[in-house]
């Protein structure tokens, strides 16, 4: 009697706290102290964005530094930042006139000594940059006079500008070389809009309105301090937004956006991103022999997954399956590709063919939203694909994979908001470490759009690969992400595709 | 008036042991309490398949997060509602009871071999190998177990089996501790040296003489080190470095049903209080064996 | 007793060499770091020079004590993810975890002893089971679990206290609490049985014979009696919390040791992780350590078994 009485009374009170979550009111005081309080997911390596490869990294960067020209997110149109005009001298040669008046938040002067210091940095191998591929397509940097640089391609380049925008901030070169990347990591300088206050590695990050920033495209920033910490738990972050403790949140998964949406005190904003999801196998076979130097067997999975249940029910938003292994709005993509609808059926059939009547059992990599790397798992097991879950972090996969090991695997890539294929395909089908395909052709075509200035050219080349992707199903291109943005009504916002959060553009109501 | 007493001393000879501890048995509501539960786990991971015509690794992404029996909105084919890949969750729950006793049982098994080897060599023989053997407990104790378990699953990949022999090869300790001061207990006891003095051969005396008297002990510490690896494993799974999905864990259903405790807060009650009845369960039986068998030592 | 003394203190040498030897082959069986290091588009080249600048083409054995002894001067290597110097990296983090374990076994020992006192006091009365209830229920609460509760509760529900951090002392009070309740039930349950042992004892009934007041004769004589193991057992579990406070802050955000730990270890940061483990178990070993000599140094009897 005792122990049924406890038991119940047990489940009621769990059941009587848990159930009801109540309404939602709260005084959100950080419009008072001007103080947008947010949070990162993820543990930055650096704030030093050469030396780091997080979203996050990036989201910082725009704040803090500026680069040569600025993509403006709503018209696509590139705009001088740093730089005030700019000319292609010929295919390799790019002529870049800079800003005059410009201050570092350490009151030490931009001109070009800055840009070719940061740049040569950036390109010399010595100096092992995360990301190489960012900048590894400047072949040199030369300074003509105090404001007028010349920047030297290998092999005609046409993203230049593209990866000049996001991808190659400017330093101050006399404070660089003094404090080097770790110097910079723990105390930023840069032109911003926001100069940075405080660092506690990976954890905290405090950012201050910077008055003396330039009258650049960015505009000035709005805000006047930005507190951001690292809470890497989802649900952590729901209960200080839920709570008051952070005004603005990202990345918030779709069914809690769909809760969160019917509160009164919070603004839930989905908006596209250009990240997408795919499947990838060791089609070349350099992890060792496996089922997926099969073609049959790389088709089949593309008929066991069905993507558009995974986007109705679990991505949901402005999500969409794509079939081409690239975003559909970047330059370059092209739907005119094979695709693979669901068929479980014809699945089996492919694998029977390929001689694995009865399935095979193999380990599967994923490193992100779980549950839908468990959705692929079942939807792989009902037709005898048994994929044993190895969940690890980014880096460790990626590592991984240029050990050529976790060949199979569900990744994701934002291509860094670059809207061109050459930042997503060209990344992991011209034999580097995530290349599990090794296609010679592929390959080439690639190297082809990728060097071409003739957008005709580049087209074709892309088309050309991005088919035989398709039709060699080396990738099952999957979804195309969203992003859910969610903050309290006393922030004004627009959150923009480029999943690029942009503090300097958000202003109290 | 003078049969009473002898009465009364009669009925006292003739309360056999085994009796006594029935009866002891019987008071205890603790454990009675313990048992009942820990039974009503077993046969429920046991008949899973009978009690329930679902599979736990069924999904359908377009019946998620449908709402348990007591809730508005119910599904009478998920009496538990589902989880978020939409899979019925009395089905998770109900193999997930297999996963955690599994764990509970073998992780205690592999350290109760370890443990007590170790314990008793160094309870009967002393001297030098009860100083080796305190060394290796006291190293074992150093290591911080959550951390090396967590190192050891990301190094060499979580899978049900590498999550026991890491519990198994770490939670020895108790049992070496126990089973050593038990043994020292009674080394010394007469019958001990009868056995020595009529030369019976040291395994002989170890397993006929010594084992037999702490095998309580035993039993005890096996109860509480089945519940410090059950609750262990939820917590690896919880961190993501554990037994991995889909396998339904209850440590695991806790952790995916996190993302949505706000507002589907069920999705962690069901398994939290199911893993909280289990080891309230183990850990009450073994409370209670140890009341029962040594009542001296309650407390 | 200073022979009592070093005698223990070698072994605590010992097994600290030990699990620094443990601890180091245990993340080396994982493979070539130089790998990782190199990072992506490294070419066999960058990775022989990575290897040689770090060292890695040495033996192990060289390697280890290499390790060894720079750690022993305070030097654990650079992390691999943040590229900062471990020690500096570690310094900062466990000043939040030393805090929260501090905070979680004074708590432990301010609920559990009172309790336990109290509950030797009348052996089966209500107080009694309901200590024995609430150390049963805490040894079976996950403590995930116990901590999402929390939030939900105090953070969500009543917005009294805040779900994450450690700017202030309020950040600490949940996390105290679930930390602290999982050491709970062991020191109740041996201040019950340290006090009822106690109580029975002769020189407390002859105290109590001779008139001395009950408050008296309970704090006086039996809680002085019964504490010495009690304070043994905090610092081995003091020592158990730090190690295994990674739960705890893993759901409160605490950056704290543990949870950089955690995060570490899924990120492959080798050195990061040998000296984290290296520091958790010199932290066990020193609290045992010093609990053992006080324990010889209050009870005499220790010292010679």
């Amino acid at each position: 009697m005792a122990c049924v009485k406890m038991r119940n009374s047990l489940l009621k009170l769990s059941a009587g706290i848990l159930i009801a979550v109540g309404p939602l009111n709260t005084a959100f005081a950080n419009k008072a102290d001007d103080t947008l309080r947010t949070t990162f997911t993820k543990e930055i390596e650096s704030v030093d964005f050469y030396f780091q490869s997080a979203r996050e990294g990036s989201i910082l960067s725009r704040q803090i530094w500026d680069g040569l020209v600025f993509r403006d997110p709503k018209s696509g149109e590139y705009v001088g930042n740093l730089a005030t005009s700019w000319k292609w001298i010929n295919d390799t040669t790019l002529e870049f006139k800079l800003r005059e008046g410009i201050k570092f938040h350490n009151g030490e002067d931009f001109d070009a000594d800055d840009v070719v210091y940061t740049v040569s940095f950036a390109i010399n191998p010595d100096n092992h940059v995360t990301s190489p591929s960012y900048v590894n397509w400047i072949k040199s940097i030369e300074k003509l006079d105090q404001y007028t640089v010349r920047v030297h391609t290998d092999s005609p380049f046409p993203a230049a500008l593209e990866f000049l925008s996001g991808l190659v901030p400017i330093y101050p070169n006399e404070y660089y070389a003094e404090v080097g990347p770790t110097g910079m990591g723990l105390k930023p300088v840069g032109t911003g809009p926001y100069k940075v206050e405080s660092v506690e590695p990976g954890k905290h990050f405090v950012l201050k309105k910077f008055e003396g920033y330039h009258d650049g495209p960015k505009g000035q920033p709005s805000i006047g301090t930005i507190d951001i910490r690292t809470i890497p738990d989802i649900n952590t972050q729901m209960a200080e937004l839920l709570s008051g403790g952070v005004d603005l949140v990202w990345g918030v998964p779709a069914d809690l956006a769909e809760q969160l949406a019917s509160s009164s005190d919070l603004t839930v904003v989905n908006e596209s991103t250009m990240r997408i999801g795919y499947v990838t196998m060791d089609a070349s076979g350099r992890g060792g022999d496996n089922p997926f130097t099969n073609r049959e067997v790389r088709q089949a999975v593309g008929h066991a997954i069905d993507r558009q249940a995974i986007v109705d029910n679990l991505m949901k938003g402005s999500s969409v399956v794509v079939h081409a292994a690239c975003y559909p709005s970047q330059i370059g993509c092209t739907k005119e590709v094979e695709t693979y609808d669901f068929n479980p059926a014809q699945a089996r059939e492919l694998l029977t063919e390929a001689g694995y009547p009865d399935g095979f059992s193999i380990d599967f990599y994923a490193y992100r939203e779980r549950p839908i790397a468990e959705a692929i798992m079942a939807y792989l097991a009902d037709v005898g694909i048994k994929a044993n879950l190895n969940y690890l972090k980014y880096s460790a996969l990626r590592d991984l994979q240029t050990k050529a090991g976790g060949g199979f695997g569900f990744l994701t890539w934002g291509s860094n908001s670059i809207n061109d294929v050459s930042a997503i395909t060209s990344q992991f089908f011209k034999f580097g470490g995530q290349d599990f395909a090794r296609d010679e052709e592929v390959k080439a075509w690639l190297d082809a759009g990728d060097t071409s200035v003739d957008e005709e050219v580049r087209k074709k080349n892309y088309s050309k690969a991005l088919q035989r992707i398709a039709e060699e199903a080396y990738w099952i291109p999957l979804f195309s992400y969203n992003s859910n943005y969610v903050f309290t009504k006393d922030v004004d916002f627009t959150p923009t595709p480029d999943e690029i959060v942009r503090f300097f553009d958000m202003s109290w109501k | 008036m003078t049969d009473t007493p002898t009465q009364t001393v009669e009925s006292i000879i003739t309360v056999t042991p085994g009796a006594l501890l029935r009866r002891r048995l019987f008071g205890h509501y603790g454990l009675l309490f313990g048992l009942a539960i820990l039974v009503l786990v077993a046969a429920a991971a046991l008949f899973a398949p009978l009690l329930t015509d679902q599979s736990p690794y069924a999904q359908d992404l377009s019946a998620r997060m449908k709402p348990p029996f007591w809730m508005a909105g119910s599904d009478p084919s998920h009496l538990l509602g589902t989880d978020q890949l939409g899979r019925d969750y009395l089905a998770r729950l109900l193999y997930g009871a297999r996963i955690s006793l599994l764990i509970g049982t073998v992780t205690a098994l592999i350290s109760g071999v370890i443990g007590t080897a170790l314990g008793v060599a160094a309870g009967y023989f002393g001297g030098k190998v009860d100083l080796a053997a305190t060394f290796l407990i006291n190293v074992r104790l150093a290591l911080p177990v959550v951390l090396v378990s967590l190192a050891i699953v990301a190094l060499f990949g979580g899978s049900l089996q590498i999550v026991i022999l890491v519990l198994g090869f770490l939670l020895w300790d108790r049992f070496a501790i126990v089973m050593r001061s038990s043994v020292m207990q009674i080394r010394g006891l007469e019958y001990v040296n009868a056995a020595k003095a009529i030369g019976c051969s040291k395994t002989r005396i170890v397993l006929s003489e010594i084992m037999p008297n702490v095998i309580n002990n035993l039993i005890v510490v096996m109860t509480l080190e089945m519940a410090h690896a059950i609750l262990l494993e939820a917590a690896l799974s919880f961190l993501g470095l554990g037994v991995q999905p889909p396998t339904p864990s209850w440590g695991l259903m806790i952790s995916e049903g996190k993302e949505m405790m706000l507002f589907q807060p069920w999705l962690i009650t069901i398994p939290g209080i199911a893993l909280f009845l289990l080891v309230l369960a183990i850990n009450l039986l073994g409370d209670g064996l140890r009341d029962v068998t040594a009542p001296e030592a309650k407390g | 007793m200073l022979a009592f003394a070093l005698k223990r203190l070698g072994l605590a040498i010992l097994v600290t060499f030990t699990v620094s030897v443990i601890s180091f082959s245990l993340l080396h069986l994982s493979g070539d770091p130089a790998t990782s290091l190199a990072g992506e588009n490294a070419t066999a080249a960058d990775i022989a020079a990575i290897s040689r600048q770090y060292g890695f083409d040495r033996p192990l054995t060289v390697q280890y004590t290499d390790w060894l002894w720079k750690a022993l001067h305070g030097d654990f290597g650079e992390s691999y993810y943040f590229k900062l110097p471990v020690a500096d990296l570690i310094a900062d983090r466990l000043s939040i975890t030393m805090t929260l374990g501090i905070c979680a076994i004074s708590f432990a020992l301010l609920t559990a002893v009172p309790l336990g006192v109290a509950a030797a006091v009348r052996p089966n009365s209500v107080v009694d089971r309901t200590a024995l209830f609430l150390s049963v229920a805490g040894q079976a609460m996950p403590s995930f679990w116990f901590g999402l509760v929390m939030i939900v509760i105090f953070s969500i529900k009543l917005r009294l206290l805040p779900a994450s951090g450690s700017e202030t002392w309020r950040h600490f009070i949940m996390p105290t609490v679930v930390l602290g309740y999982y050491a709970m039930p062991a020191i109740m349950r041996l201040t019950r049985a340290g006090m009822l042992e106690v109580l029975n004892a002769d020189y407390i009934r002859t105290a109590r014979a001779k008139g001395a007041g009950a408050g008296r004769v309970l704090f006086k004589h039996a809680l002085r009696n019964a504490i010495v193991p009690v304070v043994s057992l905090s610092a081995v579990q003091m020592g158990f919390m730090l190690g295994g406070s990674v739960v705890v802050e893993a759901i409160f955000s605490l950056h704290g040791a543990g949870y950089l730990a955690w995060e570490s270890i899924g990120r492959h940061d080798l050195p990061t992780v040998q000296a984290l483990i290296l520091i958790f178990s010199c932290f066990y070993i020193l609290f045992t350590l010093l609990s053992d000599l006080a324990n010889a140094w209050l009870d005499p009897r220790i010292r010679v078994g």
